[in-house]
């Protein structure tokens, strides 16, 4: 039985197939930005050259098109349709120009404090319609406690759309600009993503792989399967930093607080693990102007890696945030961070004849000594990098706690050892140790750490739970479910029934899962008063199903 | 993305697992619809608005402005300790340049807590302000003051801690103590023998909407702080002037208090009550938020918000105009005697006897100013719990002058020798040396 792993990174598409006994085939080809499928492809073909392809039962995927047709603004028009009632004016909110504003509004319980205007709304969809827009993205402040709203214009739209975001399906959590770039960022890629999932199924089954479960990544370090992922592919944005931070924990065995560094050519990704697991950003990851909900792994990009530049300002020596091309041992013709760590003889790749000749040329063009400007160059990498995880640590420390329990119990992170995986990761392993005295670590197959994080991350989802007893109503905003509870409704109660939506969801992914990975992540419980007697419980709960590897590779 | 004019700290602390008790108005559920609001408006990715953990004051903090019987752990729970914290790192933004203004979100509140303190008195155990403004001095070296208190109630805590400190302008506005708990904050209540004037009671009649809120600020609280010319202004944030709030009567808006808020500038405010948990609070917060970032809040509207309903008669509004004016007049001219005391050799000395709503016990009290004149004055407080044993607190001001510093000691001195208390608690600010005595 083999997993397979493809990371499509912004030089290398990586891909691994990985048996019971380990690695068994790994596979590096250049990334064709303008055609993906054909690198996917290309790289595929050389894994089931070397595998038997019957053994092969999954493939898991991480991909930058969604990432990169965001950013590069190449997406189709969208139709916003929110509706706010009280508090910002949600036009500060507006991600394009088919954006409108429908009169209506629910409050922070979910009561409907104003009904929804049919006549603009009507108003609305015909513009839309006049503009030619197929996908709608619909978003009602605080829909996830009452999705009525949404629904409402759901029902409205009806016809006129290919397919419909409402705002509550993406997730339970409130923010509601937040939940307007998501759902419009999900509506925007939809289509284009959807034909690359149409053209992966194609390409599998021509290459006789029609049986294998193929799962996409996401941000948060986790995947979700194929023909969920075609309902929800903003999911699928920033999976490559993902990739390498479950590379990692699949290789190494991570059980401290620590410090991870993917040193890249044009930037090193950090990330940082309390304990024995990653941190996940606590609202979700900003793309293109706008800040989203999509959960991510805490992952900060700094603009310093390998073939980032060597300069000088002032008589100080500098390097990066530019890449001015490659390396000169690899036919540039600025000096890099490689350049300077193949003068001091710490990393053996390229034409090394050339790199040498030409990073004495540029000393000495400064008036500096090669091995100088070697060592300044290095030391300022390191310094860089090294200041960043201090200010990104004292971040994650600085993080607001809502009860007492928390702030007394709240223990700062305190990193106790560094992972360094990527092409210049053990090229730079001793000067990282030296700035920070730290055990470093960087693990066999690290450069192609990424592909196999890919290939035994495992299927992850999250819920939220809300229950009110006063009304009678629980209701799990992103699995559209609403029942009705007795008002001796507790906690307890809505925690089972947290989990047991959690892994029924699981089930109906086809994802087979024995509930050791889920969790409830946060649960509280307040009476609620009116006058001086209790009149019922808000209940909150949330759960996940842990981000991490299936199993570890060593 | 939007963007806040004025760089904002909010330190949100709900303290979501304390409570006075479970129906009690000052309960974990709180500030629940607030963060609910907060978050769903995405209050924290405005560029300039961030929010940050509270700091947790320590005994030292409590004490400096305290005179705690038997000590500041007996009177402070933990909350008290996070909700003065929260306070404080409150004022450090601000004072170390990190936000302009800065916004303590926090409970439980603390503007009933008075100088001496013997137990808990309407929710408030501890003054989270004074313990701030009292910090900023400490830390940062003197300052110009003014406490701008909003809350319905009278702030006669805040008032109690200041009353002998002339470089405090301490302003309340709230409802008429004729009507509302504590029953005080009457314009003659104008300060001590030292610092009159520097208190500034402006009671208005329930009913009051945000016309007469507004008059207030313009026509008093604003040509009073012009003149005065602190170098911060604190607004003690109690929203319970809003038209729903199930305690009090007044008809304040989520729009008056953001405009109010506008008009003030408040380099800090922080959290006073507000018990309109669900109609209130969260809108409040948020226009409050808003203003202080300068950022646009005419589209924050609480549910049942009709400003003709709630809108003050004409006689209502004369009424208010008249109190503005009595109300300047005291600042401007102060009288020459202070409302409560009487003189007795050098000493100005006032007896009262303090019910402790929440504990439901009297405490009687002496305290005793040294009138001198080289400096505000060494301050002497006697005090007793009824059925309980009798405390004794001493403060040497900051500025004080060396004969005050010096008759402090022989003071503190003397009372160790007589052993008439239990308990004895030294505060000098002057040399930072703070001391306590007892068992």
């Amino acid at each position: 039985m083999l997993l397979l792993g493809i990371d499509v990174g912004g030089t290398h598409t990586d891909a691994v197939a990985i048996g019971p006994d380990g690695l068994e085939a790994q596979v590096k080809v250049a990334t064709r930005h303008d055609n993906l499928l054909s690198s996917i492809r290309d790289s595929l073909g050389e894994i089931v050259r070397h595998t038997d392809p019957a053994r092969i039962k999954q493939l898991n995927l991480s991909t930058t098109l969604s990432t990169n047709s965001i950013v590069e603004g190449n997406y189709e028009d969208v139709g916003v349709i929110v509706s706010a009632g009280p508090g910002l004016d949600p036009h500060s909110f507006m991600t394009c120009k088919d954006f409108h504003v429908i009169p209506g509004s629910l409050d922070h319980r979910g009561s409907e404090t104003k009904r929804l205007d049919n006549l603009s709304l009507e108003e609305a969809i015909a513009s839309c319609r006049n503009a030619g827009i197929k996908v709608y993205a619909a978003v009602t402040k605080f829909s996830p406690r009452n999705p009525a709203h949404e629904k409402s214009i759901e029902l409205a739209i009806g016809d006129n759309s290919d397919f419909t975001t409402l705002g509550h399906q993406l997730t339970g959590r409130l923010n509601f600009p937040r939940r307007i770039s998501t759902a419009f960022y999900n509506c925007a890629v939809w289509r284009v993503f959807n034909k690359f999932a149409d053209a992966i199924a194609d390409t599998l089954d021509e290459m006789g792989l029609g049986h294998i479960k193929v799962n996409i990544l996401k941000a948060d370090g986790g995947t979700m399967p194929l023909d969920l992922s075609r309902k929800v592919p903003v999911q699928s944005i920033f999976s490559g930093p993902a990739a390498s931070v479950m590379g990692i924990i699949a290789l190494c065995n991570i059980t401290h607080d620590s410090i991870i560094y993917d040193i890249g050519g044009t930037t090193t990704d950090i990330a940082i693990f309390a304990g024995g697991s990653p941190l996940i950003e606590q609202e979700g990851i900003h793309i293109g102007s706008h800040p989203t909900l999509v959960r991510a792994l805490k992952v900060h990009s700094i603009g310093i890696g390998g073939d980032s530049a060597i300069s000088m300002l002032n008589e100080k020596v500098r390097v990066g945030p530019n890449r001015l091309g490659p390396s000169i041992a690899f036919g540039g013709e600025t000096p890099t961070l490689t350049d300077a760590l193949i003068w001091k003889e710490s990393c053996d790749c390229g034409n090394i004849e050339r790199s040498k000749t030409g990073f004495t040329a540029f000393a000495a063009k400064n008036g500096l000594e090669p091995d100088e400007l070697a060592d300044q160059a290095i030391g300022y990498a390191v310094d860089k990098i090294h200041d960043s995880t201090r200010s990104l640590v004292d971040e994650i420390n600085q993080q607001p706690v809502y009860t007492i329990h928390e702030l007394l119990e709240n223990r700062k992170i305190i990193p106790r050892k560094i992972y360094i995986m990527g092409g210049p990761a053990q090229a730079m392993k001793m000067d990282v140790f030296r700035k920070f005295r730290l055990s470093t670590e960087v693990p066999e197959n690290y450069d192609v750490a990424n592909a196999i994080g890919a290939a035994l991350t495992r299927t992850t989802t999250e819920l939220e739970l809300f229950a009110d007893t006063e009304r009678g109503l629980m209701f799990i905003p992103s699995l559209g479910h609403r029942e009705n509870i007795p008002r001796n409704y507790k906690l307890e109660d809505a925690e089972k029934d947290a989990m047991n939506h959690l892994l029924a969801h699981l089930g109906e992914m086809h994802v087979a899962s024995d509930g050791s990975n889920a969790q409830i992540t946060s649960s509280s419980s307040f009476n609620m008063v009116n006058g001086a007697s209790t009149v019922g419980r808000n209940i909150r709960v949330k759960c996940q199903i842990k981000p991490g590897v299936d199993r570890t590779y060593s | 993305m939007l963007k806040a004019d004025n760089s904002l700290g909010i330190i949100f602390f709900p303290a979501f697992d304390w409570a006075i008790s479970p129906t009690h108005p000052e309960r974990e559920e709180r500030l629940l619809y607030t963060q609910d609001q907060l978050r769903e408006e995405g209050l924290f990715d405005i560029e300039g608005i961030r929010e940050y953990k509270p700091e947790v004051a320590c005994s030292e903090d409590i004490e400096r402005v305290h005179f705690c019987f038997p000590e500041a752990e007996a009177v402070a729970t933990r909350s008290h300790c996070i909700s003065a914290g929260g306070a404080i790192k409150a004022a450090k933004l601000v004072m170390e340049g990190e936000r302009e203004r800065a916004f303590a979100l926090v409970r439980p509140p603390g503007h009933h807590a008075m100088k001496t303190v013997q137990g808990s008195r309407g929710f408030c155990a501890i003054n989270i302000e004074a313990i701030m403004c009292e910090y900023i001095r400490e830390n940062y070296g003197p300052k110009r003051i003014a406490i701008v208190d909003t809350d319905c109630h009278h702030g006669d805590g805040t008032q109690d801690v200041y009353w002998h400190d002339p470089d405090t302008l301490f302003i309340s506005l709230h409802q008429d103590g004729r009507t509302l708990y504590p029953g005080t904050g009457f314009p003659k209540e104008s300060g001590g023998p030292k610092a009159l004037g520097r208190t500034v009671n402006i009671p208005l009649p329930p009913g009051t909407s945000d016309d007469g809120f507004m008059m207030v600020m313009e026509k008093a609280v604003m040509p009073i702080l012009e003149d005065f010319k602190p170098d911060l202004i604190i607004n003690s944030a109690g929203q319970d002037n809003h038209f729903t709030d199930p305690i009090t009567n007044m008809n304040f808006s989520a729009q008056g208090y953001a405009a109010l808020n506008s008009m003030l500038k408040p380099d800090i405010a922080v959290l006073e009550g507000g018990y309109a948990i669900q109609g209130a609070l969260p809108y409040v917060n948020l226009g409050i938020s808003l203003a202080m970032a300068g950022v646009d809040y005419s589209h924050v509207r609480e549910p049942g918000f009709n400003p003709k309903t709630l809108k003050e008669s004409e006689e209502v509004m004369n009424y208010i105009a008249t109190i503005c004016e009595g109300v300047k007049e005291i600042y401007f001219n102060p009288p020459a005697e202070s409302s409560e005391g009487v003189v007795s050799g050098n000493w100005s000395v006032r007896h009262r006897n303090i019910f402790y709503d929440t504990e439901g016990f009297t405490e009687s009290q002496t305290e005793s100013l040294l009138l001198c004149n080289n400096c505000r004055g060494l301050l002497k407080v006697e005090t007793q719990r009824e059925g309980g044993p009798m405390g004794f607190g001493l403060e040497i001001p900051a500025a004080a002058c060396d004969s005050c510093r010096n008759q402090g000691y022989s003071l503190l001195e003397e009372a160790q020798v007589k052993s008439r208390y239990r308990y004895i608690q030294l505060i000098n600010r002057k040399d930072k040396d703070y001391l306590r005595y007892g068992f």
